[in-house]
């Protein structure tokens, strides 16, 4: 149930997007492209000071869209491990990075030394990773996700595909509330102590269950959608406004991003 | 002219080409007519509202639709294809199978917008429907953060964007708060009002004499078995207990428990 609740966090956090800060009030597409650049620059500058400061401006691009820090710093710092760890720390050893010692040890009778340019690589990554991390989940919790997926038919992706997006994203709401309650519904008969094999006869019948739920949903949606005049083409609504903040905006992201490589 | 919308002519249909649903249909709809599908569950009443919408076709039998035989040949050609759709709005039971765009604003301009009305006009239907239907703060709302009852209207605009002619319920008041299905009801007479046909498929015997001048029962056979004014059909009342319609009160009174039908005397 916690994967689930973590699962439903991560789908139902729009409540930054509808607030009046920096970002949510700026044109998507605008943040969208200045997301982007500062995410370039976050890609190629090598140094960790640079980057030291990319991460603060994101953090203050944070601040400036109402969203709570410590939220934001736990949301991104929960997903930079799972991408970094397990490439950054053997950089950090004498056998991956040679280099000036710092710190020397023996493990299982080697002897095994922390190099200068391997902590520095490390911390460059991390750095890295953290930065761009940041930055994309700054932009989707800044964004309400159906303005993501307009800004991706500006983009020209193909609007089929925009369109499928839209409806796994809005199918996966109701599916998320399905597992729940069949969840529940277990709970309520069977209590918190099933066995393991049992377990998994009850979650294989649930995967069941729902891929035939899914089945029915998704022809019936196909009807509903032929209902009204659908061809295979869709036409739908383009609304976007670009101001002159919104400019200013871009702007300055790009002259950050640009002097970051100048400062490289 | 021929004033006749749809003729059904003894048609059947199966689900999975075995499971019945309906059984020998036989039904002429004009225009402007009021009509009620009432029925126990399982009796075909939603099977029925698919075919009129030609979403389903059936296994036997002829279905007519604007004087033209309603095929799924028929709907690919282009032109009476588009000319179907934009005649025929059809509100689904489950209003999430209905509102499958990210937002309500955009699922209510589909229809138009797939159907070749003007950006302009559509809009235009937006603003209006909005209005009436008092959602213009759920426009830009995900369907997934509405109460059933918005969810309803929601689906409710989405069709009447198209402003079609022909106007096919499914359950419209399903599930409803009294007050929204007093909304909904009104929605509909208004409709009617304007001219459109109605045909609803329901088991809220209360709405029935106002949303309908016509009502076809269909019981467990999968057939119509009764056909006539509201206030006709709805006066039988053993009929309607035999066919899992009758609504029955049990309440108390000082130390006893009584039931009785739900009746309205002073109805027309």
């Amino acid at each position: 149930m916690s994967a689930l609740s973590f699962f439903k966090d991560a789908l139902y956090a729009d409540a930054y997007a509808l607030k009046k800060g920096f970002l949510q009030s700026r044109d998507p597409r605008i943040n969208v492209a200045a997301i982007l650049l500062l995410i370039i620059a976050v890609l190629f500058v090598r140094d960790t000071a640079v980057l030291v400061w990319l991460y603060t401006f994101c953090l203050l691009l944070a601040a400036c869209s109402k969203i709570n820090l410590l939220f934001f710093i736990k949301r991104t710092w929960f997903f930079i491990p799972l991408f970094s760890l397990f490439i950054a720390v053997p950089a950090v050893f004498n056998f991956v990075t040679p280099g000036h010692p710092v710190f020397m040890f023996t493990l299982l009778h080697h002897p095994v030394t922390i190099t200068r340019e391997g902590l520095s690589g490390a911390t460059l990554f991390v750095m890295r990773v953290a930065t761009s991390v940041s930055l994309v989940i700054l932009l989707s919790l800044t964004t309400k996700h159906t303005e993501l997926l307009k800004v991706l038919r500006i983009l020209k992706i193909p609007q089929l595909f925009v369109m499928t997006l839209g409806m796994c994203y809005r199918y996966i709401y109701l599916f998320v509330e399905i597992i729940e309650h069949t969840h529940l519904a277990i709970k309520s008969r069977a209590g918190t102590n099933i066995k393991h094999k049992k377990g998994r006869e009850i979650a294989t019948w649930s995967i069941t269950n729902l891929w035939i739920r899914s089945y029915h949903l998704n022809n019936q949606v196909y009807s509903a959608m032929l209902s009204r005049g659908y061809r295979g083409e869709p036409q739908v609504l383009h609304e976007f406004k670009t101001t002159l903040r919104d400019w200013a905006w871009i702007t300055a992201a790009a002259a950050i991003s640009t002097l970051s490589f100048a400062v490289y | 002219m021929s004033n006749t919308i749809f003729a059904l002519r003894n048609v059947h249909y199966a689900h999975a080409g075995k499971f019945p649903a309906l059984c020998g249909i036989d039904l002429t709809v004009t225009a402007g007519e009021k009509i009620a599908v009432i029925g126990a569950n399982g009796t075909g009443k939603s099977t029925l509202l698919s075919l009129l919408d030609g979403l389903i076709f059936p296994d036997a039998g002829r279905i007519e639709a604007f004087g033209r035989e309603l095929t799924e040949d028929a709907l690919q050609d282009e032109k009476y294809a588009q000319f179907f759709r934009k005649k025929i709005g059809f509100v689904f039971q489950n209003p999430d199978v209905q509102l499958f765009c990210p937002t309500v604003k955009e699922d209510i301009v589909f229809g138009p917008l797939q159907l070749g009305v003007s950006m302009e006009e559509t809009l235009k239907r937006l603003t209006v429907l909005a209005e009436l239907l008092e959602i213009t703060d759920l426009l830009d709302r995900a369907p997934h953060q509405l109460s059933i009852g918005e969810k309803r209207k929601a689906a409710i605009a989405a069709v009447w964007a198209i402003d079609p002619d022909i106007i096919l319920l499914d359950e419209p008041t399903a599930g409803l708060d009294p007050l929204t299905t007093r909304h909904i009801v009104d929605l509909i007479t208004l409709a009617s009002s304007q001219g459109k046909t109605i045909i609803t498929a329901t088991h809220d015997l209360h709405i029935i004499s106002e949303i309908s001048d016509t009502v076809y029962l269909f019981d467990k056979s999968r057939k119509i078995i009764s056909s006539g004014r509201p206030e006709t059909v709805l006066a039988d009342d053993e009929f309607l207990k035999k066919n899992n319609l009758l609504h029955i009160h049990r309440h108390e009174h000082k130390d006893t428990v009584h039931s009785h039908p739900h009746l309205h005397p002073d109805t027309p």
